[in-house]
Parts: structure tokens; C-alpha cells; sequence
């Protein structure tokens, strides 16, 4: 599942990026690594989302969003 | 080494460096950025305890690896020999993200202080933060500053001072209980790095630092920090690769960036844990004004809204103010002229400074209150936090376009100059998203333009004077939407903007004292521009209309400028510009835009010319000349889209590093001016009828 899916609200623990090296370590420099919690605070039509990562709010476009992969948070929230 | 201390300020975006920085240095106002936009490192100094500090404020970044520009620039000054102490500013309730900086500045071994702002906001929000534990931990002075409320910031100043020349040396006392060593081994790694350093890593990583550093030592003798090269050689960092090249595939078999990354924040992980009490993931008040600032379908009424309320007060509260402005000026141009009339001195003297000097120069200053009002607004959209919602609310609209929804912030600074639009577009990491963005940027109606739309919208429609300017914003907007979309249509239609990714701060209440200092900085760099390009633009233009092939001459149908102007008048004829004087104040306008207002007024001979009686004569002469208000809204148009100015195309030229960009960005926009204001004014013809 990607972050893409996720519905409004959700809270999901982040897999992997499948993006071009260079975008991919930007976002791990933001914290957006493999076992980073992530919740889904708002969302457009068009993809573009507002989460949060360890404290941090971003605004990610859907070509990102599509190319983070997700688990289900087994802590749960 | 004199005795001058040089301080690197580091941190992420939006941490409030740029406010602390300000805080020291506010009192000279030698510096001011867009805050959160710093591109270009800037210096300030102080005295402080009858020692000389030199500050130098970094570009925000998240880390220091070399993918973008601002990373580079904070880099290079921090490696330098320049920077004695760094000062990492840490937004305090953000640590969680702002720690992974510290450790990597940590990381380099020059001094480092961490100063955690924004400590009023920690406090307020019921969460604390143990700050005896917390430099135990990293091993550096940890200062509870807040850079707004202005506490702190001596005690800061004194431990950078002390700290001068001890990187790192107090004995850490902290043990990692994460990655490494929780599972039953004790570390197998034959070092224990824990009392050397603060970011120790797993065994394996440690092992290849290890050799790496043997490798580093015995190849570059006398390089400085092993351990920090040897880390990034692990990570794969192209610079260091390139630099220092080591022959060791067996310990460079991939890159441990993601392994590193990860480890760090491990660490920084059971910081937080051990340090922050009260830990609030995220604050209410943001997510109240999110829902409705970025709401799904209000969001975009909602911004719309912001900038018609932006643009009512610049013209409503700006113009109320001109008036005072403009009382003054009558005044004081009337005293001038009694009194050189009195001392009798030359005509042409008193016409030179009188109809030359006050009339360009004081038509210009005139405006300073409508902008001043534009600039606290935008100001105050900026440190607000609104402007990053910006890009997310409009990335849909820009994604149709081809561009990141981040294009969209220097577009709305274009509304206040485009030279500073055209810098900050350098936050867009792919390389034509940033070309193209130059390239429309100009089209925003820059604060510049105002006085041509005010003097030419009273003067021709003067019932709907605010709807005729506030329309010129608009086309602009228009323009360089549509040039945009006919860009991507040429590129085919496919190609896709650089996917958005952008921080969105918390919203605070704006600091006075940053939005002064900015909006200061700004008039500044208008009455300096007032003083200089535009004072040397009305002497030329007083000459090129006083003097012909025959020498000074009064009558200014035979004079230099009117020559210029009826040879290339045909050209303009078309779009309703066919007068030599509007040709010359054009051309003249590259310089500086509200050069066009102060040309005119130099070649009507208007003085005074945004007073009522001012623009009575004005329009009469223009009428006189067959010049109704379709060939004003034709000037405006124009005005609005032809080459900026002679600062613009500057930058330009500095952000692309060409010529022919430069150039070709000059013609593309005169072309454009060209065929809108042919459109406008035979659209306008046609419904106005001819004057």
C-alpha cells in the first residue's frame, strides 16, 4: 500500500521510498525512513497531502505520495 | 587572529534563526532576509563584553549533504577555517526534526552550541524539556533561548565566547541503549566510542569507520577530522568521494546512507525520549486554522480572499497616506522654487532642479506608503507560516501547469519585487522548473508598477480607479499562467512538475521586530533606488529633453529624447503607444519601472504629477494628443509586461549564469508586452470607443 491510499486520518508506519536517489535521501534527511510513523492530516482531490512525521508537518505531492510505501501501525494510535 | 569572533548561525528552515540573528544584530539593521528564505549567507556585527563578534546567518537546512543548494552554501562556510563557533539554532518544540542537524554539525568537530528557541512556545504548550540532560547527551552547551521574547541571548553570546577553540571535550556521559547494544551482546566493536563521541553507530558501521579512517590517514595526512570524511565516504557523498578518493571496495560495497540516516535517528529518538516530558505531537491551534486555511474546497477562496484584502489595504490605507505625502511635496517644491527664484540663479539651473530632480525624484517617493503596506503584508504572510500553505493549496492548479505547487511562493513575492522572486526560486530543486519560473516571475506586478496603475487609472478612470489597477494584477497573473501552460504545451504536454515537498511551520504570530526590520530593508532599497538610479534617470531625461542638435533648447519637440522617441514610434503605434513621449518614458523605464511615472511628469512638464491638479493637466495634454483610456489601459499592459528592469534582468543573468537567457528572457517578455497590449487596447477600442 502506498501513502497514496492511505484514507484521511490514518496513521501508518512508512516501508520504503521508491524514488529517484537524490529525492529519496531529501526525504530521509526530513526523517521519512523505513519504520517512521506517519498520519494523514489532510488531503486533496487532485493526491496532494498534509502529514506529519516524527513532529514535523509536510506537504507532499501525489508523485511523492504515490512512491512511499506503508504498513499498518501495529502500536496502533 | 584579531580579537573578532567569527559565529556560524546554522538550523532548519523556520526555526527562527533569522529572528534570533536579528535579535544581535537588529540594532545596526545591516541585514534582513525573507524569513525562512534565506538563499544567501548574510553578515552582521555587534559588541558584546568589548569583544567584536562577526554573526554570519546560514541558509536554513535540514542536513548537510551537498543535493541542494542551501546545503552547499552552509557546508562550505562551516568547513571553512573561517567560523570559529557554530551556533545550531533548534526550534525547541520541533526537536525531534532539528536534532538531526545538530548531530550532524556535532559530527564536523568545530565548536557547536546548540541554542533551543522558541522555548516560550515549549512552556506554553505544557511541555518541558530537561536541559541538564540533554547536553550530557550530545556533549555540547545546550542554551534555552527565545529569540522573539529576546531572553537568553547574552548567556548564549558568553558560551559561544567560551567556547571558542574547545570543540566537543566535555566527557559525554551517555550510553546508547538503542540499536547497538540493546539485543544480549555487549558491543563486540574493540572501541568505546560512547566517551569520545556523541553519535556512536552499530558495530558494523563503526568497524568500516574504522578502517576507513586508517585508510584517510595514512593517504591525506594532516586533513582535519578523519572521522566526519570517513562518514560521509561511507555515505556515498559525491564531493568527498571525488576529493578523496580510497581504494577500499570491501568496506565501501554499497552506500550506507539509508543505514546512517536511520541510526541517527535511533539516537535521536531515545534523546527525546530521555529529554522531552509532556511530548505534544502536534499543536491544536495549527490544526484548528489548517482546517480551514487548507480546506479542500475553501482553501482556494480562502487565499484569493487574503491577497484581495492585501491589495485593498495597499491602496485604500496607501493612497490615504499619499495625500499627506503629497501636500509635503507641493510644499516643498514650491519653497525650492521661491527660493531660487530669490537667489536668482539660472534658469536652466532652477529648471534642472526643479522640473528635473523634484519632479522625477519626488513623484516617486510619493508612493512610498502603498508600499510600504504591500511589503508588511507580505511580510507578515511569510513569518506567519501562511505562505508554505500557499504552495499546498495551489499545487493543484500548478500541477496543471506543469510546476510544483512551490513555484507558486515566488510568484506571490513577485508582488513585491522580482528580484528577490527570482532568487528565491532557487528553493525548486529541479533545473527547468526554475528557468521557467524565472522566466514568468517578471509577470507578477511587482510593487514597482503601482505608481504607473495609480497615476494612469486615476487620470482615465476615475470612478474605478481601484478595480482598473487591481485588473493590471490580475493579467499579470493571467499572463503568466497562460505562458506557462503554452510552455507545456511546447514540452509536449507530458512533462510533470517536480513533485511538491515542503515543511509547513506551525503557525505563530508574526515577530514585530522581523517584519520591521524587513519591511525597512525594503524602503530602504526604494529610496536608495529613488536616490540614485531613478535621481540619474530624471537628469538624463531633463537633458535628452532640454538639449538637441542644436543645444540647450526649451522647446522640446526638436530635443534628443523626442528624436528617439518619433523614430521608433511607428512600432508602438499599433497598441495605441504611438506617442514619442510614452516611447521615451518606456525606454527609460528599463532602468527602474516608476521611472515611466517620473519621465512623464519630466516630459509633460507636470510638477507634482499625482496631485489633483497634477493629473488635471496631465490628462488634458494626453487627451490633447488623442490619448483616451484605451491607450491608457494599452500603457499599463505594457508597463506590466515589458522588461522589468535593468535589477531583474541582473539577476536573471546571475541565477542562470547566461547572456543568452538573460537576453532571451528580455525579448520573450517585450514580445509578450507587445501582443497582450495590442489586444487589450483594440479590445478596449472597440468597447470604450476612442477618446
Amino acid at each position: 500500500m502506498t501513502l497514496l491510499d492511505c484514507p484521511l486520518g490514518a496513521s501508518r508506519r512508512i516501508q520504503g521510498l521508491d524514488l529517484p536517489l537524490e529525492l529519496a535521501r531529501r526525504l530521509e534527511a526530513l526523517g521519512l525512513i523505513a519504520g517512521s510513523p506517519v498520519e494523514v492530516l489532510r488531503k486533496k482531490r487532485r493526491g496532494a497531502m498534509i502529514i506529519t512525521v516524527r513532529g514535523t508537518r509536510f506537504a507532499v505531492g501525489r508523485d511523492i505520495a504515490a512512491h512511499i510505501t506503508v504498513r499498518e501501525d501495529e502500536h496502533g494510535k | 587572529m584579531a580579537n573578532e569572533i567569527n559565529i556560524g548561525f546554522a538550523g532548519n528552515p523556520n526555526c527562527g534563526k533569522t529572528t534570533l540573528f536579528n535579535a544581535y544584530t537588529g540594532a545596526n539593521l545591516k541585514v534582513a532576509n525573507w524569513p525562512g528564505v534565506t538563499v544567501e549567507k548574510k553578515e552582521g556585527r555587534f559588541q558584546f563584553h568589548q569583544t567584536d563578534y562577526r554573526l554570519v546567518d546560514l541558509p536554513g537546512a535540514y542536513s548537510l549533504t551537498c543535493y541542494t543548494m542551501e546545503e552547499q552554501v552552509t557546508r562550505q562556510y562551516i568547513l571553512s577555517d573561517e567560523v570559529d563557533v557554530i551556533i545550531d539554532v533548534a526550534d525547541a518544540s520541533a526537536l525531534q526534526r532539528n536534532l538531526y542537524l545538530t548531530l550532524q554539525l556535532i559530527e564536523l568537530g568545530k565548536p557547536v552550541i546548540l541554542a533551543l528557541n522558541m522555548m516560550d512556545i515549549v512552556e506554553k504548550r505544557g511541555m518541558e524539556i530537561d536541559t541538564h540532560r540533554l547536553p550530557e547527551m550530545l556533549g555540547i552547551p545546550v542554551i534555552p533561548v527565545s529569540a522573539r521574547r529576546k531572553t537568553g541571548l547574552d548567556i548564549l553570546m558568553h558560551a559561544a565566547a567560551h567556547h571558542v577553540g574547545c570543540p566537543a571535550d566535555t566527557p559525554l556521559i551517555h550510553h546508547h541503549s538503542g540499536a547497538s547494544s540493546t539485543e544480549s551482546t555487549r558491543p563486540r566493536h574493540r572501541h568505546q566510542h560512547h566517551a569520545e563521541f556523541a553519535m556512536v553507530y552499530s558495530d558494523l558501521i563503526e568497524d568500516k569507520i574504522d578502517q576507513l579512517t586508517g585508510q584517510l590517514k595514512r593517504r591525506y595526512p594532516g586533513l582535519q577530522n578523519y572521522r566526519w570524511h570517513a562518514i560521509k565516504l561511507l555515505e556515498g557523498d559525491q564531493e568527498i568521494l571525488e576529493k578523496y578518493p580510497v581504494d577500499c571496495p570491501d568496506v565501501l560495497d554499497r552506500s550506507y546512507e539509508p543505514d546512517i540516516i536511520g541510526q541517527k535517528y535511533d539516537f535521536i529518538d531515545e534523546i527525546i525520549q530521555e529529554v522531552v516530558v509532556n511530548k505534544e505531537e502536534r499543536s491544536a491551534l495549527t490544526d484548528r486554522v489548517d482546517s480551514l486555511l487548507t480546506h479542500q474546497v475553501l482553501g482556494l477562496p480562502v487565499f484569493l480572499l487574503i491577497m484581495a484584502l492585501v491589495f485593498f489595504l495597499t491602496f485604500t490605507v496607501g493612497d490615504w497616506l499619499k495625500e499627506y505625502f503629497q501636500m509635503g511635496l507641493d510644499f516643498f517644491s514650491a519653497g525650492v522654487l521661491g527660493g531660487l527664484e530669490a537667489l536668482e540663479v539660472a534658469p536652466m539651473v532652477t529648471s534642472l532642479i526643479v522640473d528635473g530632480i523634484i519632479t522625477g525624484v519626488g513623484g516617486i517617493l510619493t508612493f512610498l506608503p502603498n508600499i510600504v503596506i504591500l511589503f508588511l503584508a507580505l511580510a507578515f504572510l511569510e513569518d506567519s507560516g501562511y505562505m508554505a500553505r500557499v504552495a499546498y493549496v495551489m499545487d493543484g492548479i500548478m500541477g496543471r501547469l506543469g510546476l510544483s505547487g512551490r513555484a507558486f511562493i515566488p510568484m506571490i513575492l513577485g508582488f513585491g519585487c522580482s528580484v528577490p522572486a527570482i532568487m528565491a526560486s532557487r528553493a525548486l530543486e529541479n533545473k527547468r522548473d526554475r528557468y521557467k519560473t524565472m522566466l514568468i516571475t517578471p509577470f507578477m506586478s511587482c510593487s514597482a508598477r503601482l505608481p504607473i496603475y495609480v497615476l494612469f487609472s486615476e487620470m482615465f478612470f476615475p470612478r474605478q480607479a481601484m478595480l482598473a489597477a487591481y485588473s493590471m494584477y490580475l493579467l499579470g497573473l493571467l499572463v503568466a499562467v497562460l505562458c506557462a501552460f503554452v510552455m507545456r504545451l511546447l514540452e509536449g504536454g507530458k512533462t510533470k512538475g517536480s513533485a511538491l515537498l515542503i515543511e509547513l511551520p506551525e503557525y505563530k504570530s508574526p515577530s514585530a521586530h522581523t517584519i520591521f526590520i524587513y519591511v525597512w530593508e525594503k524602503v530602504k532599497d526604494y529610496l536608495t533606488r529613488a536616490g540614485t538610479v531613478i535621481f540619474a534617470a530624471s537628469i538624463i531625461m531633463w537633458a535628452l529633453l532640454n538639449f538637441g542638435p542644436s543645444g540647450y533648447s526649451t522647446d522640446m519637440g526638436s530635443t534628443f529624447g523626442s528624436l528617439l522617441g518619433k523614430w521608433l514610434a511607428p512600432l508602438f503605434a499599433p497598441v495605441g503607444l504611438g506617442y514619442w513621449q510614452i516611447v521615451v518614458a518606456l525606454i527609460a523605464g528599463i532602468s527602474a519601472k516608476e521611472v515611466v511615472v517620473s519621465s512623464c511628469a519630466v516630459l509633460f512638464s507636470v510638477n507634482n504629477v499625482n496631485s489633483a491638479a497634477g493629473m488635471a493637466s496631465l490628462s488634458a495634454i494626453l487627451g490633447g494628443m488623442g490619448f483616451g483610456p484605451a491607450n491608457a489601459l494599452a500603457l499599463m499592459s505594457f508597463s506590466l509586461l515589458y522588461i522589468p528592469c535593468a535589477a531583474t534582468l541582473a539577476t536573471i543573468r546571475k541565477e542562470t549564469d547566461s547572456w543568452r537567457w538573460m537576453l532571451g528572457a528580455a525579448v520573450f517578455q517585450v514580445a509578450v508586452a507587445w501582443v497582450v497590449s495590442f489586444v487589450v487596447y483594440q479590445t478596449a477600442l472597440a468597447l470604450l470607443g476612442p477618446a
